[in-house]
């Protein structure tokens, strides 16, 4: 009987309502896409590199050593030697090493310098591998694997020639040494995607013109000749690697860290990328109180338009008391009608997280490399949607505090 | 004829931050360790070499400390864990030219106490968090940065007295 006769009264004032829930379920919604979008992010990132025990590279800071080696952002104060490297990986702890050459570009994505070991030990998300979509591995000095986003961005396909630029932004080209696309990689959603990969043997290939970072004027060696060349590498940028067991990492660790010959640092990626969040999570948290505070800013909103509509709503509230209805059961049916209101905008506002989510989300995962997982609410979204309900149903005490007044002095009639 | 020699030496010194003790955990198997790396201000006090009789009996007590691990930190204990292993020591990192003995130059050292221990488990997933009566042990003491790898993979957590716990809970 009640909720019929608020259903009714509220259904009396639909456009008012309706206003009031929608802007309820706008606030819920930015709310939820920001938790949504934070927890996507923070597994996304910490998905990027899974399995590789430790990072070395020249001494460094250890987020600057992860951006660089894993993001591909940013760049490296030093490479290390080819030397250094295999006295590391010599060591007995390793088990199986990627070494890892940067320091070029094509067309605003970075040249990576590797072997075929990073195909086989590079994995994300766990346990997952990064695949070949289309052609094959690297087996001419010239040629090139792309991620799906340079592949897509640049509209490459296999057998594309391509020119590698000398460092990051710059206008010389590596152009008397051209590449040809031999395979794309499938998406992977992490900085793979964005990366020109190469074999450590074209990196020294192209530079055999070059010395302390500009070209020899004049000096240009034919390509023949260069394949019959020993392109060894002769430094690095970083590596990758994998330990025996776990229980030396440490040990291993402090060797790379206090090798005398060379200042180089290892890092562990779990550790560093806990550190780098830490830095962001400043601006979750900030992102965080800006949808709490429209949350209650909305609750603030609701409370005043039940207020500005008690004046109108005094007659309404004489023919409850007419019909018998005990000034109490007119604080009910205020708190019953903030109650129904905060119902609705949940299911609004799910309704409407859940349309845009599916929307966006190719979008999303296509620009920012972020994959928001469409599920089911969480508990913690149960809470919080209780938590509200509650919220709005105490916040409307306060005008239904005042309709009481209303109703014990203005009785059946209305003084106004 | 004549020769030049080319002395090269590398000169590097491991970072000390007085306040900021160093832990790492490494899970394999069935087996954790822990192993410990705190500057000795944050255990004594002091860091320059122990002389006096109450300095060394400062620094004896702490490893004696040390040497009963429940007083730094503790394991669920139906995760079943024996100690099978440990070692406790102060590493003295005496930074003095040969040739200088004055003593005005000692406040210069670091003492670092290191620690650590070596678990079989009967049940290694019951480890869901670790508790630190460390900082309530040691009132000297600061944070404690730990590095954790297990399987899972890696990752790092911060703790302090007014938290004195870190929750492992799906990382081994």
């Amino acid at each position: 009987m009640l909720l019929k006769l608020t259903f009714n009264s509220l259904y009396a004032r639909l456009l008012t309502v309706g206003m009031t829930v929608f802007a309820i379920s706008l606030s819920l919604m930015l709310y939820m896409s920001v938790e949504k979008l934070r927890t996507s992010a923070y597994t996304s990132f910490t998905d990027t590199i899974s399995q590789t025990d430790l990072i070395v590279g020249a001494r460094t800071s250890s987020v600057q050593l992860l951006l660089y080696s894993v993001f591909r952002i940013g760049n490296a104060t030093n490479n290390i030697t080819w030397e250094s490297y295999e006295d590391v990986i010599n060591k007995k702890e390793v088990a199986w090493s990627v070494p890892i050459s940067l320091g070029d570009s094509h067309k605003g994505f970075r040249v990576m310098g590797t072997n075929s070991e990073f195909f086989k030990r590079y994995k994300y998300r766990g346990e997952q591998s990064i695949e070949l979509e289309q052609g094959k591995n690297l087996d001419d000095l010239y040629d090139v694997i792309i991620g799906a986003g340079v592949a897509e961005k640049l509209n490459y396909s296999v057998g594309t020639p391509l020119i590698v630029s000398h460092g990051l932004q710059s206008f010389s080209d590596h152009d008397d040494q051209p590449f040809k696309v031999s395979g794309i990689l499938a998406k992977t959603g992490t900085p793979v995607d964005n990366t020109v990969i190469v074999s450590l043997e074209a990196i020294e290939a192209i530079h055999v013109d070059w010395s302390t970072g500009a070209k020899i004027p004049g000096q240009i060696t034919p390509v023949e000749e260069i394949r019959q060349m020993d392109l060894s590498p002769k430094n690095i940028t970083a590596a990758l690697i994998g330990v025996n067991s776990k229980l030396q990492i440490f040990q291993l660790q402090r060797w790379i860290n206090e090798y005398p010959e060379e200042s180089l640092s290892s890092i562990l990626p779990g550790v560093a990328l806990q550190e780098l969040w830490r830095i962001v999570g400043v601006v979750e948290n900030l992102l965080l109180g800006i949808s709490v505070t429209v949350i209650f800013t909305t609750l603030i909103g609701m409370t005043a338009i039940i207020f500005s509509s008690l004046n109108e709503r005094r007659r309404e509230m004489a023919i409850w008391r007419a019909m018998g209805a005990s000034p109490k059961v007119v604080i009910g049916l205020l708190m019953l009608e903030a109650f129904i209101i905060s119902v609705m905008s949940i299911i609004v506002s799910t309704v409407m997280l859940f349309l845009t989510l599916y929307v966006l989300q190719p979008w999303i995962d296509n620009t920012y490399g972020i994959l928001v997982n469409i599920e089911m609410l969480a508990v913690k979204d149960i809470y919080i949607f209780m938590l509200f309900i509650i919220a709005a149903s105490l916040v409307s005490l306060i005008p239904a505090i005042r309709a009481y007044w209303f109703s014990i002095n203005d009785g059946m009639t209305i003084k106004i | 004829m004549t020769f030049t020699i080319s002395a090269e030496e590398t000169r590097q010194v491991d970072k000390h931050e007085h306040g900021v003790g160093e832990l790492n955990i490494a899970v394999e198997g069935s087996t954790i360790e822990f192993e410990f790396m705190i500057p000795g201000a944050d255990i004594v006090g002091f860091e320059y070499v122990a002389k006096s009789d109450e300095d060394i009996a400062k620094i004896n007590q702490a490893l004696k400390t040390f040497d009963d691990y429940t007083n730094i930190f503790t394991i669920p204990s139906n995760s079943l864990c024996e100690l099978n292993g440990q070692k406790v020591a102060l590493k003295e990192d005496d930074e003095h030219d040969e040739h200088d003995d004055h003593d005005e130059h000692a406040e210069e050292n670091h003492n670092e106490f290191y620690a650590k221990y070596s678990f079989e488990c009967g049940n290694i997933n019951a480890i869901k968090e670790v508790n630190f009566p460390y900082f309530a042990t040691f009132t000297n003491s600061g944070e404690l940065e730990v590095q954790f790898i297990s399987n899972m993979g890696s990752t790092s957590f911060e703790v302090e007295g007014d938290e004195p716990s870190i929750n492992t809970d799906g990382k081994i």
